[in-house]
């Protein structure tokens, strides 16, 4: 048999299959796609929060302030020593004219007391961005320390502890969701495995007409097989349907609410790769409850 | 083809068949008959290998069906035609369909498959039914259904449970005669039937059962198997079988 005619048979078999039982896999496909919706809803969430240190990443600089006493000569050097380093991608030298200015914008309400004070309060700064690598680097306070040292180094400011923190969360939310999404695969494949069960046994007597005229048994377990991976498919279409559904729910909620907190962590669906993962999750579950349906336990030979 | 050496089956001790021997050629015309109860269906089904004889040998097609595995047992059905006594037709499947589907399992591209499906209903005059579904036809209706079915892919052997049981005479007669020009184009045919009628009308050999013994046939039956072994290479394709027009047994 060639196999192009008998995939498209097997598949065939399948929606016909399923079309018959129709009601029963509306069940199992409405369980699946609570269940990958919840999992979805996991990563979604990881897939913020993880949005959110890269915003920071990106905004993150090395401030470097000066003493009111360096010298022109110190702060080059500074500069220098900065990008000869191998953490750094790019060197700002920001006057104190020019922080003095930056602070009026933000805070117009004390703007007449910044301008107003003489000599000018802000010092001199250098700020460095950070190579992507250097941010986890283990050598990075090191680094700090070094810079601190410096000539005409007054203060290095740089909290790196909180991204640190944020990723752990971060890595706990998508550990738990694999977790969740694995206990979940494995229920979705059990109900899965039920309804197909279920299929097998309302369809016994054509099962054993078809084993009468010869059929062969992969025409006979592979609609059945083919039936779950369409109800794990459909369920995790479902599972994306709600999760788009809900996320623009809550980006409606936050602007009307303008609630901020909310809009920090819900800014982007998930992308293609995380919806791929749902979705080839819920085929797996559905072939794997597929294949636990045909054991010959339970469609005999 | 068909060959039952003391072919004993028991169903939970009760014997149901003893120690019947007979041998079917290729290319022969065969009625099975006999009272109701007498065997008829469970000689059939041991040959395609839905029952399992306690006791003796059965071979078809030169394979000893009691040890042939599911897959080489779906091979076997799959190279005969059988009409089910009770039809055994997919209930929610229409007419078309239940003939077409053991095309599928050959690979044959649909419309090749539409073509033959069409034939085949043709012959048993059901090619208006197409789309109707089994429980919307009479009991003739749906046994013409199983015709085709067994018709359809062309099969060597063709095995036939009362397939005229349901259908008038005129009918009746018809599917005679198809079953006659089938076997002229080379299929081994076996059909179990009570219509004693029928078989006088076509008058080819007969095998009669009462209470699990063949009947008739009487000193080929007593013949050892190793007998009936020996006469099988004088047998070529074709040929007349030699006790076609022996004694009618059970007339
Ligand atoms: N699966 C079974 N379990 C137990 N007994 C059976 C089974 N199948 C058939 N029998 C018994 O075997 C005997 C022969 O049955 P069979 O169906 O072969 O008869 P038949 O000759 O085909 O009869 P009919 O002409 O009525 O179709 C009957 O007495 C029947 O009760
Ligand atoms: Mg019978």
């Amino acid at each position: 048999m060639k196999t192009s005619s008998a995939t498209f048979t097997l598949l065939d078999e399948a929606f016909s299959g399923i079309w018959r039982a129709r009601r029963m896999v509306l069940l199992s496909v409405l369980q699946i796609g609570v269940s990958i919706y919840l999992v979805g809803v996991f990563l979604l969430f990881a897939e913020n929060l993880s949005g959110i240190t890269e915003t920071v990443r990106d905004e993150s600089a090395i401030t470097v302030y000066f003493r009111p006493s360096s010298t022109s000569v110190e702060r080059e050097n500074l500069e220098k020593f900065a990008r000869d380093s191998h953490y750094v991608s790019a060197v700002r030298a920001v006057s104190s004219a020019e922080v003095r200015k930056r602070f009026i914008t933000s805070w117009s309400s004390l703007a007449t007391a910044a301008t107003s004070v003489e000599p000018n309060p802000f010092p001199d700064t250098v700020e460095l961005d950070l190579l992507p690598d250097a941010l986890v680097s283990r050598s990075l306070p090191g680094f700090l320390t070094r810079l601190a040292a410096q000539p005409g180094v007054d203060d290095v400011q740089f909290d790196v502890e909180w991204i640190r923190r944020l990723r752990g969360v971060v890595t706990l939310i998508q550990t738990a969701g694999a977790f969740l999404g694995l206990i979940l695969a494995l229920g979705a494949a059990f109900t899965i495995a039920n309804v197909v069960r279920l299929t097998i046994l309302l369809h016994q007597d054509e099962i054993e007409i078809l084993r009468l005229v010869g059929a062969p048994e992969f025409l006979i377990r592979g609609p059945f097989v083919g039936g779950g991976v369409v109800q794990g498919f459909l369920g995790a279409l479902l599972a994306l349907g709600l999760l788009a559904l809900s996320f623009h729910g809550v980006i409606r909620y936050v602007a009307a609410t303008k609630n901020v907190l909310l809009g920090v962590f819900v800014v982007k669906f998930l992308p293609l790769g995380p919806s791929l993962l749902l979705v080839s999750g819920g085929v797996l579950a559905g072939l794997l409850g597929g294949l636990l349906a045909v054991r010959r336990r339970h469609i005999h030979g | 083809m068909i060959e039952f050496s003391r072919v004993t089956k028991e169903y939970r001790g009760r014997r149901v068949l003893r120690d019947v021997t007979f041998l079917i050629r290729r290319g022969e015309f065969v009625f099975l008959t006999g009272p109701s109860g007498a065997g008829k269906s469970t000689l059939l089904k041991l040959i395609y290998h839905a029952e399992q004889p306690t006791s003796g040998r059965i071979v078809v097609n030169g394979t000893e069906v009691a040890s042939l595995s599911p897959g080489k047992t779906a091979e076997l059905r799959r190279s005969m035609g059988i009409v089910f006594q009770d039809y055994k037709l997919l209930p929610d499947r229409t007419v078309a369909e239940n003939v077409s589907f053991v095309l599928k399992f050959l690979g044959m591209p649909a419309a090749e498959r539409k073509k033959r499906t069409y034939q085949a209903l043709r012959l048993v005059e059901l090619h208006h039914r197409q789309t109707a579904l089994p429980e919307e036809l009479s009991g003739g209706e749906q046994q013409r259904v199983a015709l085709a079915r067994a018709l359809v892919n062309e099969p060597e052997l063709l095995i036939a449970d009362e397939p005229t049981g349901n259908l008038d005479a005129r009918l009746a007669t018809e599917m005679m005669k198809l079953f006659s020009a089938i076997n002229i184009r080379g299929t081994t045919v076996l059909v179990a039937t009570h219509d004693q009628a029928l078989i006088k009308e076509t008058g080819k050999r007969t095998l009669t059962l009462d209470r699990g013994m063949v009947l008739g046939e009487g000193e080929k039956v007593s013949l050892p198997p190793q007998a009936l072994g020996k006469r099988d290479p004088a047998e070529t394709l074709g040929h007349e079988p030699r006790w076609r027009d022996r004694t009618e047994p059970g007339g």
